[in-house]
């Protein structure tokens, strides 16, 4: 109304040009970046100094703070507690991920399996199941990468009921351990037009991506995750304290959330 | 008198009156206070619980900080990089110079879409350009989405807050809005009942409204990702159901790396609502193909910040990272709540950032709404000495207005001159003590206090007593003491 339109052109150059002034006693040469980048101080705590069990343990604690559902069980025993779980629910319309284990799809229910099922689709189902990418024990999180057999998005959140399976090998204690396992990406090229390079999580041939393949084996060592294009963290069911800081439990997000944690080690 | 209770709470800094004005409906009004109060020690308490459990949390602090003001000075060639990479992965990256500049890119990508309603996540970076009232004047519908934005949207209130934005209102307040305005007659003030309410009146229009805005918690500068923190799952619908993404950014929220995420997510949660982390966070990158919106557009947004930037004491107030740990700390903002900063953002980082926001052309009551405690910077996840910049702040406000002519004979600049004056010679100094000593007698009481003064002392003893001056001071009692005190005498009595 009152300055004329900038350009978009324009505005860019605009503003980089005020940020190249506000910071021009700084060095823009990317080595020097790199460097004071690498000495910045990270004095927190990276690894964790709990036992194997005693991780587990937290995690499972943490889960339950949180009300969520958590019973352990062994990798040669997991059909059968899936379908233990499933039956618990009262529930019959289960979505599962396109990459998900078929021994995982018990028998006796009305399963969807998500080959770009519609979101009205899976609105429907009453619950899902899925993998995880990482558990967390400090804060009982549970991370998706949304790998073949944890689901494109929208399964973990319509449903009001979420079956997370989750591998006793993938649980850490702290959340840099987490990121300890995302390798880092590859080095920028900004005639880089490939946009593969920014999401190599989501390409199951990927080499790093031993959770992208359809059956979770228990016994890979090769915990390497990749730097994921998309991620989303769960730490228990929705919930918000916008009403006088009453925390009230499932507002958008699925409402219950259980978790079976299959001992593939120790 | 009563017009100023009932009033509007006014968040345009450019048109909100001076703090201590404005701060007068909200002292007048205790079922506000209580309600403000109330929400604050709640936080409080969680957020002190968890704090004390994570013995790493000063090393955290000092990552966090480090990190963010790494990103600051480095912050164009890190913003070029979060280009690079959004647009590589299948996004587009808007610049806006100002406010107007990006509520004109937000509109003009939503006639595009062809899109006459809109599904928000919060951000009060939408609020601080003012976009709800803007597109709803171009005719585009805006549904909020998070529960504390509906219940302002629908009660037609303001934001007190920028993590719980309606903590001003009480659950039989919420009761009424939503009775009203959804049209439930029986609903009642139980939060899980209004919650409900809330879930079924967004539910459709979370799976029918194909455009949707957010805000941004981080942007990634090495992966061209973006991060929204959370707690509902309003937010992953969002991100996650609609088939265009409009994701509005201030410059600042740039980290270098995926990897900042560790120390940051585990800062942010604690600080914000005390928790070890927040039910959801989301990040995702560009575009990926069957999964989620398949448009997705950044509005990288400047107003006023690469001002900031540019001046070293005051860059810091970028390294804010919006957890709301500072007002949740400040005596000041517990008993006035967030409407008298006359700004989206308040309390203590609103003290400094909404007058710097506006280059000191307005808000300049902020940075004295402060008792300088320093609690805020004490609990700050990203150690912003809000203190320093408050006083950095004042001191570019008190140069603005003595080089004002018609403050010239201001009582307090006037006064300030005089002093000056008399503080530089010691024979002013003794003189115009001797005839303080004489005029204050008249005022000074039996119990040696004065209880009240005229004119401008009266700004001071209308809340407090003053001291009356002695009979006599330091200078005259030394030379009186040694007149009759020998030197023979000093030596015995060591």
């Amino acid at each position: 109304m009152s300055t004329p339109a900038a350009t978009p052109s324009q505005s860019r150059w605009i503003v980089l040009d005020r940020i190249r002034n506000a910071t021009q006693s700084v060095a823009a040469d990317p080595g020097q970046r790199a460097d004071a980048y690498a000495a910045l101080p990270r004095a927190y705590l990276r690894r964790g100094a709990l036992s194997a069990e005693a991780r587990i343990k937290l995690m499972i604690e943490r889960l339950r703070e949180y009300d969520a559902e958590v019973i352990e069980s062994t990798p040669a025993a997991l059909p059968a507690a899936i379908a233990a779980q499933l039956s618990a629910s009262g529930k019959r319309t289960f979505v599962a991920p396109e990459g998900m284990p078929t021994a995982w799809l018990a028998s006796g229910f009305d399963w969807k399996i998500d080959h770009n099922l519609t979101t009205a689709e899976v609105e429907l189902a009453e619950g899902v199941v899925t993998a995880a990418s990482c558990g967390v024990a400090d804060s009982g999180t549970i991370v998706l990468h949304h790998s073949p057999a944890e689901g494109r998005r929208v399964l973990t959140l319509l449903p009001d009921w979420h079956l997370c399976i989750l591998f006793a090998s993938q649980v850490v204690e702290t959340l840099p351990e987490y990121f300890d396992r995302c390798p880092k990406p590859p080095a920028i090229h900004p005639s880089d037009k490939d946009p593969s390079l920014g999401t190599p999580a989501i390409h199951p041939s990927d080499k790093d991506l031993s959770l992208g393949t359809p059956a979770i084996h228990p016994s890979d060592k090769d915990l390497s995750l990749g730097t994921p294009a998309l991620a989303t963290t769960i730490s228990g069911p929705s919930a918000t304290a916008d009403i006088e800081m009453t925390r009230i439990k499932g507002v958008h997000g699925p409402r219950f959330l259980h978790v079976i944690l299959v001992r593939d080690e120790i | 008198m009563s017009h100023a209770v009932a009033s509007h709470p006014i968040l345009d800094p450019t048109l909100a009156p001076p703090f201590p004005q404005a701060v007068l409906p909200v002292l007048r009004n205790p079922q506000l206070r209580k309600n403000v109060s109330h929400a604050i020690d709640v936080i409080q308490a969680k957020r002190a619980k968890l704090v004390a459990e994570k013995k790493d949390w000063q090393e955290l602090r000092s990552a966090a900080s480090a990190i963010r003001a790494h990103a600051l000075e480095n912050l164009g060639a890190y913003l070029e990089e979060f280009e690079t990479r959004c647009t590589a992965a299948g996004g587009t990256v808007h610049w806006a110079a100002d406010a107007a500049d990006a509520r004109r890119i937000i509109l003009g990508l939503l006639r595009e879409e062809n899109a006459s309603d809109v599904i928000k996540i919060k951000t009060m970076t939408s609020a601080e350009i003012q976009l709800n009232p803007f597109l709803e004047a171009a005719g585009v519908n805006v549904f909020e989405t998070d529960l504390a934005e509906i219940i302002l949207q629908l009660g037609d209130e303001e934001p007190s807050h920028i993590v719980v934005p309606a903590l001003h209102i009480n659950r039989s307040q919420v009761r009424e809005i939503f009775a009203r305005r959804m049209g439930l007659k029986d609903l009642s003030d139980d939060p899980h009942a209004l919650t409900a309410a809330a879930r079924t009146y967004l539910r459709q229009k979370f799976l029918k409204i194909p455009t949707a805005i957010s805000g941004a918690n981080f942007l990634i500068a090495e992966t061209g990702g973006v991060a929204v923190v959370e707690s509902e799952g309003n937010g992953r619908m969002c991100l996650t159901l609609p088939k265009t993404m409009i994701t509005l950014a201030g410059i600042e929220k740039v980290l270098p790396r995926f990897q900042d995420l560790e120390v940051m997510l585990q800062v942010l949660a604690r600080s914000a609502t005390g928790e070890r982390m927040n039910p959801y966070n989301s990040l995702w990158t560009g575009v990926t193909p069957g999964d989620g919106p398949q448009r997705f557009h950044v509005v990288l947004l400047d107003n006023g910040r690469s001002s900031i930037l540019g001046k070293p004491k005051q860059r810091q107030t970028l390294k804010c990272i919006r957890c709301a740990a500072c007002m949740n700390a400040c005596p000041v903002y517990r008993q006035t709540g967030g409407h008298a900063y006359g700004s989206v953002y308040p309390g203590p980082i609103g003290a400094i950032l909404t007058p710097q926001l506006m280059q000191m052309h307005h808000a300049q009551s902020l940075p004295f709404a402060s008792s300088l405690c320093g609690a805020c910077y004490e609990v700050c996840p990203v150690k912003i000495d809000i203190p320093e910049v408050l006083l950095e702040l004042r001191s570019q406000v008190v140069n603005q207005e003595r080089k004002d002519f018609a403050r010239f004979f201001d009582p307090m600049y006037l006064g300030l001159r005089v002093a000056n004056l008399l503080f530089g010679s010691s024979r002013l100094f003794h003189a115009s003590q001797r005839m303080g000593r004489i005029g204050l007698r008249f005022f000074t009481r039996k119990d040696g206090w004065i209880h009240s003064l005229p004119s401008v002392g009266g700004k001071w003893t209308q809340t407090r007593d003053l001291r009356g001056l002695p009979s006599q001071n330091f200078h005259e009692w030394w030379a009186a003491r040694a007149a009759q005190t020998s030197p023979l005498s000093i030596k015995e009595a060591k």
